[in-house]
């Protein structure tokens, strides 16, 4: 059969006579070549089929025409079955591999989060916390009003005496554009005026407060710290940060194992923020009212079970039945002239949306 | 087979350049990759890529011999690998360590990270087009390249830095410049390609930068806009201690995918006349040996082309990037012409920088071409 062959020395080819002699192909080109069967790669290139040396780095090339490479050897498919093979064993380590990564996703980080949390020293997460309130601090102006900031600050000292936490709780009011309330690494939690407007008796924010003091007792937020990076670096590994569909799906796995915990994490809380009512000798009732008037605020029943699945926090009236089970009355958190002050804080003539509103 | 569009009068008579075999078959292999990928979490892709380089370079001829690729996914695989060991994890680890820093200390180590990372952008590019020319052959001639990523990381640095202080005003120059360090420092075998600066800038692109320049904040101004509206009603209602605001409420997803679909034809269009003036200066600019390129693109072509990929994208959820890849290749290479003749057969084996891994900085951070 005749070739062209390629030296790797020079783009000049050579026409070359080849044969096979017992699985060994035989050219002469100068020298006589000998190239077994089993040691060569193959490609085919339109019509044709390119030949080299399938271990190290030999550049030289052997081109035949197609038919004549089937017509040589006879077995064109020997060679399509050892890259097949390849490929079917690579397929299959990979598939392993992204099993063990989709296991770590989904078990080892969330399992790892809690014990990697408790060893956190305090301090370290401290010193995270007053990072994040430095950022936050940035965005979201303290209100002004320092008898409210005071009766809120109390409580916390006052619940979190009986957690155990090596953190101080330092609740804080803020303006912010939002309904919320949520707790930092290191103690500090953070209620803005949007909520303390919505929140009707003391017993309500009083119980926002202790939901937040479960949170830093339980030192959910540094589990989610954790988390957060190790879904950072092994899907980072993983994926690459690339955009196709098949990245974002797995992104959006890890995503969907991020927000159960976080769930989790927060009926966790609402039972403990409960009990330190009550170890306090507080009310624990108003949690009920208080998420009913969330989701009367928010979506119908049905969109509240479906923002549920996309959501950290679990349905809020699932919430509201759940803590009205757990509910044990007591004493109120707030003495009236407190409750007038926590009410007023907010009121010192500050509104974040200003700005935006000028826009409009 | 798309014809042969590059000529020229060498010894060995016309040089032709041209791209042979189906579309149709680029299109089941981004099926099968799209699958692999599923199944092994994506990590199939290094060894997907490598495949369909493969084909395209074997179905990309000049005169009667088609390019050889022959890098190998394990190490492309390798080298994001390394990437991820030797920059990113650390650079991950820098990013957390400084959360316990506090908020003074820890912006000015970051900063100084954030220009760095964009020195190793520079540099990834560099290695992962290098990466490309030792792994491409021709008749068993291999491409190489000659200066240093170094020097290349520090050009890209400081064509970022200019570009920005100049409110992009500087990029298409930049642009220009980069391409010309590399392509001017690409050999094959023992000849070397050369870039003529001067030769790129008569192909003019600025008239059309700034079309797409001011078109472009427009838009950009118009989007922003019409998203900030739609959140409107829930501002303001929170903002009067109403419901509280949902930022992913399906009505601001569908409002900005909806913004996106009417917006990103109008971007592909606005950018077209730019980016064909750039690949005409470019190319325009790149010799070998005596023989200039020269790229007969028009804009409302190139604006077709890349309409149709967006919607094959967009379509496929990405699904048929190879296709997109072999498509865009063909549309260049049949619009190439070349002046001036070179004698094929007169080029021998050199030897040059040969990396062992792929382009992992450019890879992990989402910058490898094809």
């Amino acid at each position: 059969m005749e070739g062209r062959f390629n030296d790797g020395k020079t783009s000049r080819p050579q026409v070359v006579q080849v044969w096979l002699e017992a699985e060994v192909l035989v050219f002469h080109v100068g020298d006589e070549r000998r190239w077994p069967l089993e040691a060569v790669r193959i490609e085919q290139v339109d019509d044709r089929v390119r030949i080299g040396l399938d271990k190290g780095d030999d550049p030289a090339r052997l081109s035949l025409a197609a038919a004549d490479w089937i017509a040589l050897t006879g077995s064109a498919w020997r060679h399509h079955q050892r890259q097949r093979r390849r490929l079917v064993g690579l397929v299959a380590g990979l598939t392993a591999t992204a099993a063990m990564i989709a296991g770590l996703v989904f078990i080892g980080i969330p399992a790892a989060s809690g014990p990697l949390a408790r060893h956190t020293p305090p301090e370290l997460e401290r010193k995270i916390g007053e990072n994040f309130e430095g950022q936050l601090g940035l965005g979201f102006r303290a209100c002004a009003g320092k008898p409210g900031q005071a009766a809120l600050a109390a409580l916390g000292h006052r619940l979190g005496e009986g957690t155990g936490t090596p953190f101080d709780i330092r609740v804080r009011a803020v303006h912010a554009p939002m309904v919320n309330a949520f707790a930092l690494p290191g103690g500090a939690i953070i209620i803005t005026d949007q909520l303390i407007n919505l929140a009707k008796t003391p017993d309500e924010l009083s119980a926002v407060i202790a939901h937040e003091t479960s949170h830093v007792q339980k030192r959910h937020v540094m589990q989610a710290v954790w988390r957060a990076f190790g879904f950072g670096v092994l899907l980072d590994a993983a994926v690459g940060g690339g955009t196709g569909a098949g990245q974002q799906l797995i992104l959006l796995m890890g995503s969907a194992s991020n927000l159960r915990y976080s769930r989790q994490a927060e009926a966790d809380a609402d039972a403990g923020g409960q009990a330190l009512l009550t170890a306090q000798g507080l009310s624990s009732e108003g949690m009920a009212p208080f998420f009913r008037r969330m989701a009367e605020k928010s979506d119908g029943k049905e969109a509240q079970r479906v923002r549920e699945l996309i959501s950290d926090h679990p349905d809020t009236l699932r919430r509201a039945d759940a803590s009205v089970a757990r509910a044990k009355p007591g004493a109120t958190a707030f003495t009236p002239a407190e409750w007038t002050a926590i009410k007023a804080t907010c009121n010192d003539g500050y509104d974040p949306l200003k700005r935006v509103r000028r826009l409009f | 087979m798309s014809d042969a569009s590059l000529t020229a009068a060498g010894g060995e008579g016309p040089i032709v350049l041209s791209q042979r075999g189906l579309l149709k078959s680029f299109a089941w292999l981004s099926l099968r990759n799209g699958l692999l990928n599923l199944i092994t979490l994506t990590l199939y892709r290094f060894w997907g890529k490598t495949e369909v380089r493969r084909r395209l370079w074997a179905t990309t001829y000049l005169n009667d011999e088609a390019f050889e690729y022959s890098g190998r996914g394990v190490e492309l695989f390798v080298g994001f690998l390394l990437a991820l060991l030797v920059l990113v994890l650390p650079f991950l680890c820098i990013i957390f360590g400084t959360q316990f820093l506090g908020p003074v200390i820890a912006p000015l180590l970051v900063l100084p990270l954030y220009v760095f990372i964009l020195f190793i952008l520079g540099v990834g590019r560099f290695t992962a087009f290098r990466y490309l020319a030792t792994r491409t052959s021709w008749r068993g001639i291999r491409f190489h390249m000659r200066g240093q990523a170094r020097g290349f990381g520090l050009a890209w640095l400081g064509y970022a830095l200019l570009s920005a202080i100049t409110l992009g005003w500087f990029w298409p120059a930049a642009d220009r410049r980069l391409a010309g360090r590399l392509w001017g420092g690409l050999s094959f075998g023992d000849k070397d390609f050369d870039f003529d600066i001067d030769a790129a800038r008569r192909e003019r692109v600025y008239g059309a930068y700034v079309l797409a320049w001011i078109l472009g904040a427009i838009a950009y101004i118009v989007f922003v806009g019409v998203i900030v509206a739609a959140m409107y009603p829930d501002i303001k209602a929170a903002s009067e201690g109403g419901r509280p605001p949902a930022p992913n409420t399906v009505h601001v997803m569908v409002v900005t995918y909806s913004m996106l679909a009417v917006f990103t034809p109008f971007w592909v269009i606005a950018l077209a006349p730019f980016h064909a003036a750039m690949l005409r200066s470019i190319v325009a600019g790149i010799g070998f040996q005596g023989v200039r390129l020269h790229a007969r693109v028009k804009w409302y072509e190139y604006a077709g082309s890349n309409l149709t990929n967006v919607i094959f994208l967009a379509v496929s959820l990405g699904l048929l990037m190879p296709f997109v890849e072999a498509r865009s290749r063909k549309f260049v290479i049949r619009r190439l012409e070349a002046e001036g003749g070179f004698d094929l057969d007169a080029i021998g084996q050199a030897t040059g920088l040969r990396p062992r891994t792929g382009e992992g900085i450019a890879d992990a951070f989402g910058l490898a071409t094809i």
